[in-house]
This record gives structure tokens, sequence and C-alpha cells, in this order.
């Protein structure tokens, strides 16, 4: 009952007409900072703090957080045209998406990605109002091992990213893991693998990497066969040009899974929305009817990581307004906005300050609102891009990754990088190794092994620490349990074969 | 001979009588200011440089606005290349902190040390205080000496780099003492801090501000400040000195140096800005609330103070056992 009373007052800052109006504007400019690749929600909102001060202090949070959780809306959108992901968290939108757009499928790809993101951000701050404390509480029990436990139930992921050939997927995991090893060790101050160049101590650029491997390498391929002039249909009509109902009922388990699985691992520190789609993914393939069609274009696909990438925006806010803990980079320009504007944040921020928690939470609920009926209308309009003909389309997509790498460090250096991963990826797709595969090494690799080596620090050297608490040990568990999967369906379909010839 | 004396003397004469007629004033920023921090968005140095410039612009003492440019990675290593690489270019500053100094001693490809770089200004120091959570059983430091001490190694300290000031008083504490403790790192303040809130780890070294909000919350408690003198927010607490533990305060410094071959008249054109900045309400009121030491200093002083810290980090990163490439 608190609860409703508090979502009324926070209703009434939220739908004034001034909140209302800064809570599009955020939403909108979000979109528009997901859509193109590079620029990121962190380097906005940072830009745009100094402009806030002489805003209203919640007006000004409601803005920002709007383009926080607006720019998971728009990632999608050139992961499923281009093949070129938007943020690192659409990366995985790419394997499906990118299947359906090639399909004439591009506008119900498009707008599941909205539906999906929009009931998952629902969900998300649906548990920001209603959990948030004994969620934030729960999430500091995950020490060291609970995180190593967590990246290798994502790593046990790779079973659902292979093709054909398993061995083919575990060497690219294994390039991808080692690909994050590169620069600078946290713990001894010693660099790897940099071969003396000062420019790879900060690590190969994730961004980079993904649009080289999956933008670029795709379209070396399709440049090879002249057929890549026809490679798109585009759908008549604009009903067409949305998801069908049946898409929508496919999706059911995909929004659940999505939402869930984003919040939650939203809510940890030391996660992230990239590691929450992976997973999300994943979970969507183990438990699918038919998981041999993933990666061909399955609209659960890609419903299940966008949904996981906009519920994790609700979970980071836990941790960053119960506690005042930032979970990553665009909460810690919130905090650091916060601490601007006067507040302290902080344990007691939603008890000293409701106006501005119930405001924000409100206007969450609208945003989310907002960025669906903002988005819908410009699906069929985003779709009619693959109508050009592909000597103008493959110059812009070359063009939107050039401009986007470039301008998240402002380094022509991760231009080449993005070339050099553009070669990789077709060498990849040539010899048929899963390219996702290597970005999920990439995306889990440095966090996977710091929280080893922070267990063992924790434990003296000793490995069980890693079996015997309970959280972790679970985790390990499920992660053994799927490595097994393949495994198991093989004996399976043997033992069917060999009652079929005993019958 | 005696004429270039003669011509030197009268100029300085000028000078004296006539500061705003000095050569300092030559320069004046024409476009926007590139402002260079090793941190990514939201990093302890972005908000810094951020802030900064909002208050430069807020106090109208400068004609541009500045433009805060991330150039993370390799600890400061390449926001420090990025900056030598602008050599001789005046609308281009970067903001130091203690890890300038430290990283290049340890990482041989970090080939640009503080020394190569104009040092501009010194803004702040900031104190740190160790925290260890509320429910804990350490009332001071010395409780958690004699803890550690106990059982060697088994109590955990929550920290960022190996080379990050948190590390290196823990060394230094742990040699005037004996006791010993391991040093878990963590990327990014949150991580730390969530470890330390849900026990996995038992203590840390955090700015007062960072920790502030818990301490008032009763979720963390303050055994000792690692300052000269207490901190006036926690007057009741008393410095690590006083507790009988007798170590070298490192300070972290935040400052601004420029590119390598900026003229003195580009320096000296900063340096009047933060001498006017520095002594605004709007500085003091910063300081205030983040609960930093004014460290204002520069000229010749700035230039000891980076060869005294770049020294006494070699002695400390030796004495702990790191590999010092240069």
């Amino acid at each position: 009952m608190e609860a409703l009373g508090n979502l009324l007052l926070g209703f009434s800052v939220a739908l004034s007409p001034v909140n209302l109006l800064w809570c599009l504007v955020g939403v909108f400019l979000g979109t528009v900072v997901g859509v193109l690749p590079g620029l990121g929600p962190a380097a906005t909102i940072a830009m745009l703090l100094p402009l806030t001060l002489k805003m209203d202090h919640t007006t000004a949070i409601i803005a920002l957080a709007g383009i926080f959780y607006g720019a998971r809306y728009g990632g999608s959108t050139t992961s499923i045209l281009l093949n070129i992901p938007g943020e690192s968290s659409s990366v995985v939108t790419c394997l499906d998406g990118y299947q359906l757009a090639r399909q004439g499928r591009a506008g119900a790809a498009l707008g599941i990605a909205a539906v999906a993101s929009f009931v998952a951000g629902t969900i998300g701050v649906l548990g920001l109002m209603l959990v948030a404390p004994p969620l934030a509480r729960f999430a500091l029990r995950f020490a060291p091992p609970e995180y190593f436990a967590l990246m290798t139930l994502g790593l046990a992921m790779v079973v659902f990213l292979a093709g054909p050939s398993m061995i083919k997927a575990l060497l690219a995991l294994l390039i991808g893991l080692w690909l994050s090893t590169i620069g600078i060790d946290l713990f001894t101050a010693e660099s790897r693998f940099t071969f003396g160049q000062a420019k790879l101590l900060g690590g190969v650029d994730f961004i980079a990497a993904t649009v080289g491997i999956f933008a670029i390498g795709e379209l070396l391929v399709n440049l090879e066969s002249r057929a890549g002039a026809e490679l798109f249909k585009v759908a008549k009509g604009f009903r067409n040009l949305l998801p069908t109902l049946q898409d929508l009922k496919d999706c059911r388990f995909a929004f659940l899974n999505g939402s869930l699985v984003g919040f939650l691992v939203g809510a940890l520190p030391g996660a992230g929305a990239t590691v929450a789609s992976f997973l999300a993914y994943g979970l969507e393939k183990a438990f699918s009817r038919h998981p041999e069609k993933f990666g061909t274009g399955v609209i659960e696909g890609v419903a299940a990581p966008e949904g996981a990438n906009n519920a994790d925006a609700g979970g980071a806010l836990v941790p960053l307004l119960t506690l005042g803990i930032p979970g990553g980079n665009t909460t810690a320009i919130l905090l650091g906005g916060l601490i601007l504007w006067g507040y302290r944040p902080g344990p007691l921020l939603i008890q000293e300050h409701p106006q501005l928690f119930w405001g924000l939470v409100a206007s969450m609920y609208v945003g989310n609102f907002l960025l669906l009926v903002l988005n819908l209308p410009l699906v069929p309009l985003f779709a009619q891009i693959l109508r050009l003909p592909y000597y103008i389309l493959y110059p812009l997509i070359l063009g939107i990754s050039i401009v986007g790498v470039y301008s998240v460090n402002n380094s022509s250096f991760d231009v080449w990088v993005m070339a050099l991963f553009g070669l990789l990826g077709y060498l990849m797709r040539k010899l048929e190794f899963p390219a996702a595969a290597l970005i999920l090494g990439m995306v889990l690799g440095d966090a996977l092994e710091r929280a080893l080596r922070q267990s063992l620090m924790m434990s003296q050297g000793d490995i069980m620490i890693l079996a015997t608490r309970p959280i972790s040990g679970t985790l390990l568990l499920l992660a053994a349990v799927i490595l097994l999967m393949p495994a198991a369906r093989k004996v399976r379909s043997w033992r069917l074969d060999a009652i079929e010839r005993a019958g | 001979m005696k004429n270039t004396m003669r011509l030197t003397v009268a100029a300085a004469t000028v000078a004296i009588l006539f500061p705003q007629l000095s050569w300092g004033q030559d320069f004046k920023p024409s476009k926007q200011i590139e402002t260079v921090v090793h941190t990514g968005p939201g990093g302890g140095s972005d908000l810094f440089a951020r802030a900064i410039a909002e208050m430069l612009q807020k106090e109208n003492l400068i004609p541009q606005r500045m433009q805060v440019v991330n150039k993370s990675g390799g600890g400061s290593a390449v926001a420090m290349s990025y900056l030598a690489e602008k050599k001789g270019e005046t609308h281009t500053i970067g903001f130091f902190t203690g890890v300038w100094v430290t990283n290049p001693l340890t990482t041989a490809e970090a080939t640009v040390t503080i020394k190569d770089l104009t040092p501009v200004v010194r803004l702040v120091l900031e104190p740190a205080v160790v925290v260890v959570k509320a429910d804990a059983p350490y009332k001071n430091m010395k409780d958690f000496i004699e803890a550690a001490k106990k059982s060697p190694n088994q109590l955990r300290q929550a920290g960022g780099s190996v080379t990050g000031r948190d590390n290196l008083m823990r060394l230094l504490i742990q040699k005037a003492t004996g006791a010993q403790w391991t040093y878990i790192s963590f990327p990014s303040g949150g991580e730390r801090l969530s470890n330390l809130l849900g026990g996995h780890v038992q203590m840390m070294v955090i700015e007062p501000q960072e920790a502030g909000e818990q301490i008032r919350a009763g979720n963390l408690r303050v055994i000792a400040s690692l300052t000269e003198k207490r901190l006036p927010s926690l007057a009741n607490v008393p410095t690590i000195k006083e507790q009988g533990i007798d170590v070298t305060i490192i300070p972290q410094a935040r400052g601004v140096v420029a590119p390598p071959g900026v003229s003195r008249d580009v320096v000296h054109y900063w340096e009047g800005v933060f001498d006017r900045f520095t002594k605004t309400a709007t500085w003091k009121q910063y300081l205030e609330q983040n609960q930093f030491e004014d460290g204002y200093l520069k000229g010749p002083a700035l230039a000891k103070f980076f060869d005294d810290l770049t020294a006494q980090m070699r002695d400390v990163l030796k004495e702990a056992g790191a590999k010092v490439v240069r």
C-alpha cells in the first residue's frame, strides 16, 4: 500500500508537463545515441551534465536516465539491419536479427525488439520499485567466487553459439579469451601481449572488434558473391513490416526470460548488460523447442537479448539508488550528477528524497511507453533502408562502421583494429568458425580471469572456494549441466537409432 | 653584455610595477580547449575535470569551452602519450593524478613520463581514510594490526591497481608494523565498496567523500585517517601516526599539465586563470563538499613536487617488490 501511495506521488512528479517533456527529450536522445554505433549513453550524459545544473534536479535525472535506458532501445536497429552492433549489449542481437532481415523480416525483428524492450523495461522498473532494497542486499552476497561462477555459466553458453563443429567453437572461444588478456594486468601492473605497443596497453576495444567481425566480415563475404545485390527482400505493405501475433506468441517466454535475467544481472555491480544479453540468448535456446534454428533467424533470438539489456537498465539503478554504488560507466556518471546537484547518493537517498526516487521510477514507466510509441512507427521507415541498392548500402555500412568505431575513443588506431578484425571475421565465416563464440570469450574473459584470481587470493590458493559456497556452487552445477547437454542429446539420438535398428 | 643586463633589469622593473603588462597576457584561448583525462566517462579524473570546466565557465574565467576528451587505457599511458603527440599545441591540457607518476615507473611501454609534459598547476590533495564494516571487531587501526598479526594473510583489503596509493600505503604499514594481510584488486570503486559491505573483504582505503554516506548510514566505521593532521569532517578519528604507526603519507594529487614544448605564455595564462579561480567561493565550496585539501602549487615548486614524488614512488615501489623499469 505504501508503495502505491509513493507511486502516486511519483506520477504526480513525472506527469507534470515539464518533466514529461524532458522525459521525452531524454528517451528520444537515448534512442538516437543507441542507433549510432560508437557514441554511447555514458559519453552523451557526461556532455549534457553541465546543462542540467540550472534545471530542477528531479527533472534532470528523469532526462538523463531517459538517455540511459533509451539507448538500449536504439541499440538493436543497426544490429538487425546492417549487422553493426549499435551498443556492446546488442552484439547478440546481430545473430538472429540480421538473419531475419536477410529473409525480409527486418520489420518483424525491429518491432519485436521494441516490444521486448518495452515489456522488459517495464518489468525492470517494477522490480526497481518493489524489490530494490532486498535485492541490493542479496547482490552484496556476490563475492569473486560467485562472479566466477556466473561468468563460467556465461562461458557454458558457447554450447548454444556453436555451429556444426563444437571444436571450432571452443577454439574461437579460446581466441576470444586470449584477446581479453591483452593490456595491463590489474594485479601485477605488468603488460601482456602488447608487443611493445603503447596503444594496446588499454586492450583491444570491444566495439572495434565486434563491428569488424560482424559488419566488415559480412560485407567482405557479400562483396565476393555478386548475389549480394539481391540479398534483402523488403516486405510490401505497412502491416507486413510489423511482428505478427504469432511472433508475439512465440516470444512469450523470451520476454520473461530476458526481463528476469537482465534485471538480476543488472543489479550486480560487476557484470553488465552484455553478459546479461548473452545469458538470456543462451537460456532461450536451451529451453527452446527448436534450438537448431537459432542463428538462422528466429524471432525469440532477438526478443531475449533485447529484453535483457533493457531490464538491465532497471537493475543497474538498484545498487546506485539504494547504496550509492555505481555498477558501470553510465551509472557512475549519474552518480556524479547526483553529487553535482547537491544530493548525497547513498543508503539514505530514497528515505530522504522520496520525490526523486519515486519521480524517477514513475518517469521510467512513462519513458518506456514513450519509447514504444516513438519506436514502432520508425520500424517500417528503418526497414526501407534495405531497399537501397548494394552499391549505396555497402559504402553506407562501411562509413557508419568507421565513424562509429572512431568516435568511441577518437582513435584511428581503433579503425585499424576494426579492419583487422574484419579480415578475421571474413576468414572465420569462410572456415565456418562461429564468430559469436569468439565475442563471448572477449566479453567474459576479463571478468572471468579477474574473479578467479580474486577468489584464489581470498582463499590463499584453495580452489575449493569456488565450489563450496552455495551460490557459486549452484551456478557452477548449472554450467556443468549446460555443458553436458549436447553430449546427452547425442547419447539420446544414438539410443533412438539403436532402438530403431533393433526394432 | 652590459646593455642586455640593463634591459633585463628595466623589463623586470616594468613587470613588477605593471603586472597587467607582463608577457603572460599574450596568450588567450581562441578556440575550444581540448581537456584530456585518463579515465572513461564517470571515472574520478573525468568527473574532476568536468567539475573544474563547469566552475571555470561559471566564474567567467575562460573565454572558450573546455571539451573533456577521454583517453582511457593502460593506466594513464594512453592519455600521456596522446598529450606527448600534441607537442607545442596551445589549446590542449591534461588532468594528472598520482598514476601519471607511478604508471611510467612500472610499465615499460609507457614511455612518456610526467617530466616530459609541461607542469601547469597542482589543484588538490585528496586525503584518504581506512574504513572497516561498522559491525567489525576493529575499533581502531591497532585492533586491525593485532588481528592481522594473529592470523597473517587471512584478513583482506579491497583496492585498485597494485601501484595505486591504497596498496602502497598497505605495504608501508606492513613494513612498519610487521603485520601481513592480503590485497585484492578490483577495477571499480563500486566493486570494492560492495565487497566490503558484503563482508568479503575486511578493510579498504577510501576517500572520505566516497565513504561519507556509508558512514552516515552506519554501514562503515573509520579506524584511521592517512593524513598528517586530523580531518575537520572526522575530527574524532586519530591519524595513523597518532596511533603509533610512523609511515610516510603518500599524497594523491590532482592538477593540470600541458603538452611538451608549449610556450611560457600559455603556462602563464593558465596560472593566471587558476590564481583567480582558487580564490573564488565556488572553489572553496567545492573543496569542502568533496573533502579535498587545497593543494595549490605552480611554477618551480610544482616541478620539484613531481621530482620528489617520482623519487619517493620509485623507492616505495622497489621496497614493495614491484618491477621498476625506469
